[in-house]
């Protein structure tokens, strides 16, 4: 049975649901990522769980015990999870220890106790020199590492965290990314993560969430959501990706505008009306020449633009019907803008898309 | 328990019924029981409309008098009193042990309300005049005064000064008359009352249109002469006036040759004092001779008690030409009176 | 279950928000609709509680009531002009120019915006009454002038203009220098880019953006004259006029007309309403005062050759609000008479010994007005931190209303709710005429808006994660509020707290119509003294008020307040 349970789960605010029947089941000790655009819903989703807010429908259980529920949730004090804030929500009026003491001091452990545990947690999280210190004197990452250290110290059944790297600069942000998994690999708990960073979500989760209008719109593992998106949403979300829409011809086979015909490896194909194809940028061969290869999954365009980017050539070529398609090409491939160039999709790069 | 509660209430009131049938008849006497019960309460509240300094003079030397009774005197004008004993009492609140006012119909107004209680001092009964006290012994003259002309005379030469009411109206004093309202003192509302009754309405119309400096109780006037704001002033408490004499203030008395408005300020114990023993015993202290000695010499307040001497260099009543007051009238009038008042001085 | 030893949260402990906000909305409700209900009541009934307009009729057809509310609406719109005259110069002087001790002119501001109207308005008396006044007795002297003439004469309408407007003009001061504080330098940079001169800069940029804030202030310095009532009642009354607060005092005379009384309130009330309508129109439409200055120090005109006179000019208003009217009060205080001349010879104690030893109401006034002071700031403090956590955070459905409901007595002037308070609780039922608790309602009313809208703006600034962090670390809320957000509010809290309590000893227009003999406060027995003309006695215990009070804020502003220290170091 799964630790953290969402059933069901509706928040409306007025008539708007913000987060509409959510179903999910967060494995015990395993790292979630709620992914998605603003306004998705994640942090919604995040704070229903944290206790925050009440939910207006469905209900969110821990261990088999409901917690929340319309008119009977338990106050976020009494979940034993701890959350950290996009904003670090440090105290500006207590320095780091007092910080990182207040959870114990709140659980009445004794003095000693306390000095330990939280000398240990500095010293993981590699604060110790800066105990005394206010937050109002620490550098952003050395905060963000307070906030965590102040999670953490209580060893709690859930840590939730809402966006904790998007106030840092991207240098730290992609070394914080490694830092919470170490100290999830280390520590083990069931963590909730929001972001909206898909390589934040790649680096860091077991299980990820893309939401979606207050909806799930696919919950799987890093790859998965990757390589096998099931909808246009997801796959654009994730990773550059180009979508091409047309009418299924045949059993693998979608006609699209300006006669091309992608046979697509996977996925799943609309009963009727349009399906999409997704070919991500990087998996798309393009050369000067027509491929040998057969009718399909190829067509000629012109190049509308060509960057140089140091450890490859970005492209847009324009093809018949009037769309442009991103792709990437090795340095060595160097076409002028407003040649003609071939571009072929391999089909088990090709994912039909249902949604 | 409650039973026994009832007992004593039929019981104290039984005995405070036949006590006050005695003293209407020949007024009570200061008794050791009366102190010492006084004594137990402790405090007298003391609402009064006397000058403050006067008032305060009073209450320290009967705390002299006996030792350990506090006064705590409560000064206002005398229609601030009459407003506040009015909406204390109507609401419930009783505070104020004693009460005096220099205006005769609030008692009128008191005693019809049943909010005084009966009983004078022994000293009212044989020394007062018979019509200075209630008949009923609910209320005696405490204190009678004059609301006088009165002028700087380091700023006017007597020759200059005014003789009378009429003389008021010259163009000369305009703006440099100084005068109390009749709504906020009961000294003015007498005078007022009794002076339109003598010089009609069209007089106070005429002063209106003297750019008078216009303060509220009685006692301001005179004070407005001491700091030198205005030279003149057209009515005022004629015992502020001794008071700043007395302190070298060059202020000279007129007194009207129309006549001078006599204001007579009574006193009495309210029916539902809180410290009723406390009370009598201040009531029939404010009586005493010293007290209105004391009275006439510090506070130049004239007195009804035959053995008070004026001091020096007063002019006695009996050589001025009074404007005594109509109780009666004046409380008829009431309304009126501070309507046309306003219209003529603007407040 | 549990992971580890610490797993269980030792707090399972029920939520008080929602008894909280039934109880503060019950309080708040009563405070405010109780007064205004019986003042309704009695205005649109006889005494036999009969419906009808009579009263109204009475009011409007009685022409020395027009024209008390005639001379009432000119004198405050006067007020408000002149009181932008003065403070918004001097507000830019102060926020923008290189004026030397704008520091120290801000803290004289301060001294007046505290200074009780009335003890102004009596100083003033002092200095301008045209016989006895100081400045006109300087003037005969000095000029060799005939005894009867005068200078000034603050017993006119003009006088009292001026003598109100020197202690509201710091409304306007303070909310112009604030939006002045908070324009931001690269504003009047772009306009300077483009290439206009510093005074086309001042004049087409700077100055239009802090218009609606002196508005504001202007309409706020309004509002405090139309519902004045000590210093028209020491100024206007001599004077021989009334305005509409005196006349609704005097209605109170024997025999009361309550009816009356409370229908000359409604139109007042219907004014106050129109004017902070007003105000948040102005606000609002222009959303720029309210800016978020993220972007540097203002720009710092320097006045060159201009300083000398720029600093005469505050100076001189300064010597008028301040440091004249303090000075006179000292002096009446220590001479015998207020034209006795400054001397050795005429030094006195005799008015400090009337007031502290004969004069047998200041113990208990005093110590009413420092008991009803610090009752008063403690519980409205309390209940506006409550409000305002509850509205800001949104903790319960419908806490809006906690807001609008603290809100609403701001439209209630003080005369007005005397009035209402007097009808509602001066009666047998109640019996709390002549108590502490009807002058403590009376005050948590009246000082509930100022204490709710200074919390709620503090709260704006407290990030909501900072109380979600320490809930869900195991605080219950209240303990979140005590641990968390008190201490980061302490500033504020302190701020509110003296603000309510300066605002409570300088109340007069409500308080007058309340208090008996066992209920005296300094501010009433200040008014009983001046209508019995002692002003040395007035002056020393209007000089121990203030004595008293900034001793009062000097304490509370060094009370440790909830957990945790007031600000971070470094």
């Amino acid at each position: 049975m799964a630790f953290v349970e969402l059933v069901g789960l509706t928040k409306q605010f007025g008539s708007l649901a913000v987060v509409n029947q959510v179903n999910l089941n967060i494995e015990k000790g395993s790292l979630v990522c709620l992914l998605g655009p603003s306004g998705c819903g994640k942090t919604t989703t995040l704070r229903l769980i944290a206790g925050f807010i009440e939910p207006s429908g469905g209900e969110i259980r821990v261990g088999g015990k409901r917690i929340s529920a319309p008119g009977a949730s338990a106050p976020p004090e009494a979940r034993n999870m701890s959350m950290i804030f996009q904003s670090y929500a440090l105290w500006p009026h207590m320095t780091v220890y007092e910080n990182v003491a207040y959870g114990l001091r709140l659980r009445k452990l004794s003095k000693d106790e306390i000095r330990v545990r939280v000398d240990e947690i500095l010293s993981i999280t590699k604060l110790s020199a800066l105990a005394e210190r206010y937050p109002a004197e620490l550098s952003g990452g050395q905060q963000q590492r307070v906030s965590l250290a102040r999670a953490l110290v209580i060893k709690p059944e859930t840590l939730l965290l809402d966006e904790p790297l998007s106030n840092l600069d991207a240098n730290l942000r992609e070394e914080m990314r490694f830092e919470i998994r170490r100290l999830h690999d280390a520590f083990r708990y069931t963590t909730v993560y929001v972001t909206h960073d898909q390589s934040e979500a790649m680096t860091t989760a077991d299980l990820i969430v893309v939401m979606n209008q207050g909806g799930i719109e696919q919950a799987g593992s890093p790859e998965d959501i990757y390589q096998r998106p099931e909808s246009e949403f997801v796959a654009r979300f994730i990773g550059g990706t180009n979508i091409f829409r047309g009418k299924k011809i045949s059993a693998d086979t979608v006609a699209c505008e300006g006669g091309l015909n992608l046979r697509c490896g996977s996925g799943s194909f609309a009963a009727q009306g349009d399906t999409a194809v997704s070919v991500r940028h990087h998996d798309i061969l393009l050369s000067e020449h027509k491929p040998t290869a057969s009718d399909t999954n190829a067509i000629a365009g012109t190049v509308a633009r060509q960057i140089y980017l140091g450890s490859h050539r970005d492209y847009l070529v324009t093809i018949p019907g009037g769309e442009t398609v991103r792709t990437v090409a090795p340095v060595s491939v160097a076409i002028p803008v407003g040649q003609q160039v071939w571009l072929n999709f391999p089909p088990e790069n090709c994912r039909a898309l249902a949604r | 328990m409650w039973g026994k509660r009832a007992a004593i209430i039929a019981l104290t009131s039984a005995v405070a019924w036949s006590a006050n049938l005695a003293y209407a008849q020949d007024g009570y006497k200061v008794t050791p029981e009366l102190i010492e019960a006084a004594r137990k309460e402790g405090t007298v509240v003391f609402y009064t409309a006397t000058d403050v300094a006067v008032a305060e003079k009073l209450g320290k030397t009967f705390e002299e008098e006996y030792p350990g009774i506090k006064v705590q005197v409560e000064r206002a004008g005398s229609e601030r009193v009459f407003q506040r004993i009015g909406q204390e009492l109507s609401t419930g609140v009783y505070n104020a042990d004693v009460v005096e006012t220099s205006d005769a119909v609030h008692f009128q107004m008191f005693k019809k309300q049943s909010w005084l209680a009966s009983g004078l001092p022994e000293e009212v009964i044989k020394e007062w005049p018979k019509e200075e006290y209630d008949p009923d012994g609910q209320f005696a003259a405490y204190r009678a005064h004059l609301s006088v002309i009165a002028y700087r005379s380091d700023m006017i030469k007597e020759e200059d000064a005014p003789k009378g009411l009429a003389d008021l109206l010259d163009p000369k004093w305009k703006g440099k008359m100084v005068k109390a309202h009749p709504g906020y003192s009961g000294t003015i509302m007498t005078a007022t009352y009794a002076i339109s009754k003598l010089l009609g309405w069209e007089y106070f119309e005429k002063l209106g249109k003297q750019e008078v400096m216009q303060v509220q109780s009685s006692t301001e006037p005179p004070k407005k002469l001491a700091q030198g704001e205005r030279p003149l002033e057209a009515d005022g408490n004629e015992y502020n006036v001794f008071r700043l004499i007395d302190d070298g203030v060059p202020v000279k008395i007129v007194y009207a040759t129309e006549g001078t408005p006599l204001t007579v300020g009574n006193a009495a114990i309210l029916a539902k004092a809180p410290h009723p023993n406390a009370a009598k015993l201040f009531y029939s202290f404010l009586f005493s001779l010293k007290a209105q000695q004391l009275n006439s010499d510090f506070g130049g307040l004239r007195s009804f008690h035959p053995g008070v001497k004026e001091k020096a260099g007063r002019t006695p009543l009996k050589d001025i030409k009074l404007l005594m007051p109509d109780v009666a009238g004046q409380e008829a009038e009431l309304e009126n009176i501070k309507a046309k008042y306003e219209e003529y001085f603007g407040t | 279950m549990a992971s580890s030893a610490y797993a269980t949260p030792f707090n399972r402990g029920i939520d008080f928000s929602k008894p909280v906000f039934i109880l503060l909305a019950a309080i708040l409700a009563v405070l405010v609709l109780f007064p205004l209900f019986w003042l309704l009541l009695y205005a649109f009934t006889d005494p036999a509680r009969q419906f009808t307009l009579m009263n109204f009729v009475k009011l409007v057809s009685d022409p020395a009531m027009r024209r008390s509310f005639g001379l009432a609406i000119g004198m405050a719109a006067l007020v408000g002009v002149l009181a932008c005259a003065i403070a918004t110069p001097m507000a830019w002087l102060v926020a923008r120019t290189d004026l030397p001790y704008a520091r120290f002119v801000r803290i004289l501001v301060t001294a007046s915006f505290v200074t009780p109207p009335f003890l102004g308005a009596i100083a003033w008396e002092i200095l301008a009454a045209p016989n006895s006044g100081i400045f006109n007795i300087l003037y005969r002297v000095l000029f060799d002038r005939p005894t009867d003439d005068y200078l000034f004469n603050i017993y006119s309408f003009a006088g009292l203009v001026f003598a109100i407007a020197c202690y509201t003009f710091p409304y306007v001061f303070t909310l112009v220098a604030n939006a002045l504080d908070r324009v931001p330098s690269d504003l009047e940079d772009a306009s300077a880019i483009l290439g206009a001169k510093w005074l086309t800069t001042l004049s087409r940029v700077t100055l239009p953006m802090v218009v609606p804030a002196m508005l504001a202030g202007a309409l706020i310095a309004i509002l405090q004259a139309l519902t004045m009532f000590g210093s028209p009642a020491i100024l206007a009354l001599p004077a021989g006029f009334h305005v509409i607060t005196t006349k609704i005092w005097s209605l109170f005379q024997f025999p009361p007309k309550l009816e009356l009384a409370a229908a000359a309130a409604i139109p007042l009330l219907i004014l106050t309403i129109l004017l902070l309508r007003g105000q948040k129109w102005i606000l609002g439409r222009k959303g720029y005062t309210v800016l978020g200055g993220k972007s540097g120090a203002p720009r710092v005109t320097e006045l060159g050759k201009f300083k000398p006179l720029a600093l005469l000019f505050v100076f001189g208003i300064l010597c008028l609000t301040v440091i004249f009217p303090y000075a006179a009060l000292i002096k009446t205080a220590f001479t015998e008479t207020i034209d006795a001349s400054i001397s050795w010879d005429s030094f006195t104690l005799k008015h400090l010994n009337f007031v502290l030893f004969d004069f047998s109401a200041t113990r208990l006034a005093l110590f009413n007005t420092l008991l009803l002071g610090v009752l008063t700031a403690t519980v409205c403090t309390a209940i506006s931190l409550v409000v305002s956590y509850l509205v800001a955070r949104k903790s319960v459905m419908g806490a809006g209303i906690l807001g609008v409901l603290a809100t609403a007595p701001v439209a209630i002037p003080g005369i007005v709710l005397g009035v209402g308070l007097f009808l509602s609780y001066a009666n047998p039922t109640f019996k709390l005429y002549g108590t502490l608790w009807i002058l403590l309602i009376a005050f948590m009313t009246i000082e509930m808006p100022a204490g709710y809208q200074q919390l709620s703006s503090a709260f704006q600034g407290v990030h909501p994660e900072l109380e979600e962090a320490s809930r869900i670390l195991g605080a219950s809320r209240l303990k979140a509020l005590w641990q968390i957000t008190a201490p980061m509010l302490r500033t504020s809290v302190v701020a509110t707290w003296c603000f309510v309590f300066i605002g409570t000893i300088r109340e007069l227009s409500a308080t007058i119509l309340l208090t008996t003999a066992n209920t005296k406060l300094v501010s009433v027995i200040i008014y009983d003294l001046n209508e019995s003309g002692d002003l040395g006695a007035i002056s020393v215990l209007g000089l121990m008020l203030m004595v008293v009070s900034f001793f009062v804020v000097y304490i509370a502003s060094k009370m440790p307040l909830g957990a945790g220290r007031l600000q971070p170091r470094g």
